[in-house]
């Protein structure tokens, strides 16, 4: 190879360790550099309109099979159509995102009875809502990626176990673990690191335990951030990780986990004050002094923190008859056949109801024999 | 989404730690890339070493580091698409060996490389990423003078506290003592260490420490620097594979001993920095940031 190279670049060199002496790199901008900031972060609009699109997208080709369908069966009588037209109907995006949330905390689960790490736990929930941001549950059965998401993070987080073993235990096999992996890794345009709140909370930990030193009771501490883990891990499950970064959601958790105690470190750390008189750290009456005005960007923090507290305080837990229902509605909107085959028995069950020892299925049940999809254990 | 048939594949440009490399032509823009093919095992998917790489290499944007363009899939592989470099230090070494004498190279190009692999290295670590892996055939270059960091197959994040990690990585020659002892909870010493090494290396155009096993890599390391001792490294008995019998061998002159394998001349303050990188006792070795403000740098931020 014939290059030859040539120090000619000295003069950028030199602008560079200017440039280099001059800064001072924080965390903060470590952030705004990875991939979780640029990538994944949105404003509640741009998500919405985000998971609108894919709905959108979905529906309509969704819509396109139902009318070829009539097309194609023209002889459908009316009461059939009106079965088709009331439960052939492709699902909402409130209905797509239910049924994600279930799944999603079926990889917590999933997880715990696994033993796997926290993080890894945390990264495969984050790779598998992040891979229903370009895809809808109508067209990737989240029961076929969620194993996927899992096992995925754990070769992403270094954490080493064999497709075989994971498969085992987690009752499925390689190949439904595998099958969707790319589609995955391209969903989620190849960007993998996560930064979770978890390693936050560790620093705030640590900090809060100084900041506060002799004032906090150490017992009590351990249980702060045991609450507080179990707050963030379901934080995990809510839109509040595409809107803030993993310390403002660690204070949010933490506001949650004991509001005196986070208010008072927050005081004595970035001298917050909140509006109304508060103790200072010898116990006496803090009257708010004229001129002694609040420093704005600690409050702008605390504003930003209990934005975050109220998007996190609300558990995203769906109930399992819910994500029945989605799915069972998936299935009838993909498959108008079986809406009518519906139709039929009911129509038998009915004629011969009256016959003893014959009770007519009740219509959830049939939807869940129909197409369980993997809601059902 | 970049498809597979955007891009032409030409020669064969190495092998890396998992996967071929291929020089690339991408058909569109005329722009030679690095194809690195990476065989989709059908038993474990997508190799974690890949996954691993990829994951960190979105999260590197530098100009000393290579870009990760794109990935592709095709049916039973899975190629990167980086940043083509026109060649790597080490066979740009290799190419300048005379008969069988090796040259190291002119002081003011040692020098311009020295400082864009620290800012790279320097780059990583401020991201908490370790490389694990630094030799000159992962230092790739071009016709231009730049230097950028390739091949991230072992490198890994690190968090706060250091884990206990694999000591089976760094290529022997690169490989720093404590990670040779055993050392479980090395950080980013250790490619500071490699750092050193390289440095050496490109003065004289000899692989400073050519040890062919973890023992002899390390007798001739404590030959040059010295048989480390309590006294000089607090805890260096307590690593696993320490040897209390090695024998005892005091510093040599680095300084002296480089000067005699080149004809450029050897500044004080290039001397101060080898020994800055090449401590012995990691926690007394340089950290990139500290390195890249070494006088020996000093034309370069003034």
């Amino acid at each position: 190879m014939s290059s030859s190279p040539k120090p000619s670049n000295d003069a950028d060199a030199k602008v560079k360790a200017k440039e280099q002496a001059s800064l001072r790199v924080t965390d903060d901008d470590l952030y705004r550099h990875s991939s979780q900031y640029r990538v994944w972060s949105f404003t509640p609009e741009q998500l919405t309109q985000k998971r609108a699109e894919i709905n959108a997208r979905a529906t309509a080709k969704i819509e396109q099979g139902l009318r070829a369908f009539r097309e194609t069966h023209p002889d459908l009588t009316s009461e059939e159509l009106a079965a088709i037209d009331e439960k052939a109907v492709p699902v909402s995006t409130d209905e797509e995102l239910l049924l994600v949330s279930y799944f999603a905390r079926m990889i917590l689960s999933f997880a715990g009875k696994m033993n796997l790490p926290t993080e890894v736990a945390a990264t495969a929930v984050s790779f598998f809502r992040k891979f229903y941001l370009s895809n809808s549950v109508s067209e990737i059965s989240p029961k076929e990626v969620f194993h996927t998401a899992l096992f995925f993070s754990c070769k992403s987080e270094n954490y080493f176990i064999g497709v075989e073993s994971f498969a085992k235990k987690a009752k499925t096999n390689p190949n439904a673990v595998l099958k969707h992996e790319f589609k995955l890794l391209e969903s989620l345009s190849f960007t993998l690191m996560n930064h979770h709140p978890y390693k936050a909370l560790h620093g705030f930990f640590l900090d809060i335990q100084s900041v506060l030193a002799g004032k906090v009771d150490m017992n009590y501490m351990g249980q702060v951030y045991t609450d507080c883990k179990k707050i963030i891990t379901d934080a995990l499950l809510t839109d509040a990780v595409y809107f803030y970064s993993p310390p403002q959601i660690t204070l949010a958790a933490l506001l949650i986990a004991d509001e005196a105690l986070t208010m008072r470190y927050l005081q004595l750390k970035f001298m917050i004050t909140e509006e109304s008189p508060t103790e200072n750290a010898q116990g006496e009456k803090q009257e708010p002094k004229e001129g002694t005005s609040i420093p704005v960007p600690g409050q702008k923090l605390l504003e930003v923190i209990k934005e975050c507290k109220a998007i996190i305080s609300n558990k995203v837990a769906p109930p399992k008859e819910e994500a029945v229902k989605v799915t069972a509605k998936i299935h009838y909107s993909q498959n108008p056949l079986t809406v009518l085959d519906r139709l039929k028995r009911q129509r038998e069950s009915n004629s011969t109801a009256t016959t003893p020892g014959q009770t007519p299925v009740p219509e959830e049940n049939q939807a869940k024999r129909q197409k369980s999809d993997g809601t059902t254990d | 989404m970049a498809s597979s048939s955007q891009f032409k594949q030409l020669e064969k440009l190495g092998n890396g730690t998992y996967a071929t490399v291929y020089k690339g032509l991408n058909k569109t823009t005329g722009i030679y890339v690095a194809l690195k093919e990476v065989k989709l095992d059908s038993e474990e998917g997508t190799p974690s070493t890949a996954v691993r790489e990829i994951s960190l290499m979105k999260e590197l944007k530098h100009e000393n580091i290579v870009r990760l363009y794109d990935v592709i899939h095709t049916e039973n592989k899975l190629t990167l698409v980086f940043e083509f470099m026109d060649n790597d230090l080490k066979k740009y070494m290799d190419s300048r060996i005379v008969g069988n004498t090796p040259y190291g190279f002119e002081m003011s190009l040692v020098k311009y490389f020295e400082w864009q692999l620290l800012q790279g290295v320097a780059f990583c670590h401020e991201n908490r990423i370790l490389h694990r892996d630094l030799k000159p055939q992962n230092l790739l270059i071009n016709n231009k003078g730049q230097l950028k960091l390739g091949d991230f197959g072992l490198a890994r994040a690190f968090g706060i506290p250091v884990n206990t990690f694999s000591s089976e990585v760094v290529t022997l020659w690169y490989r720093a003592p404590d990670v040779l002892m055993g050392s479980r909870t090395y950080s980013t010493s250790i490619d500071i260490w490699s750092c050193g090494c390289i440095l050496a290396e490109m003065i004289t155009g000899r692989p400073l420490f050519p040890g062919t096993n973890d023992e002899e890599q390390l007798k001739l390391i404590f030959e040059t620097m010295g048989t480390p001792t309590e006294r000089t490294w607090p805890g260096v008995s307590t690593l696993p594979k320490y040897n209390p019998r090695l024998p005892q061998h005091l510093p040599k002159d680095l300084g002296a001993l480089l000067q005699s394998q080149t004809r450029e001349k050897m500044e004080l303050t290039l001397i101060d920095l080898l020994y800055g990188l090449l401590q012995l006792n990691p926690d007394r070795r340089l950290s990139a940031k500290q390195a890249l403000n070494h006088p020996w740098f000093a034309e370069y931020y003034q």
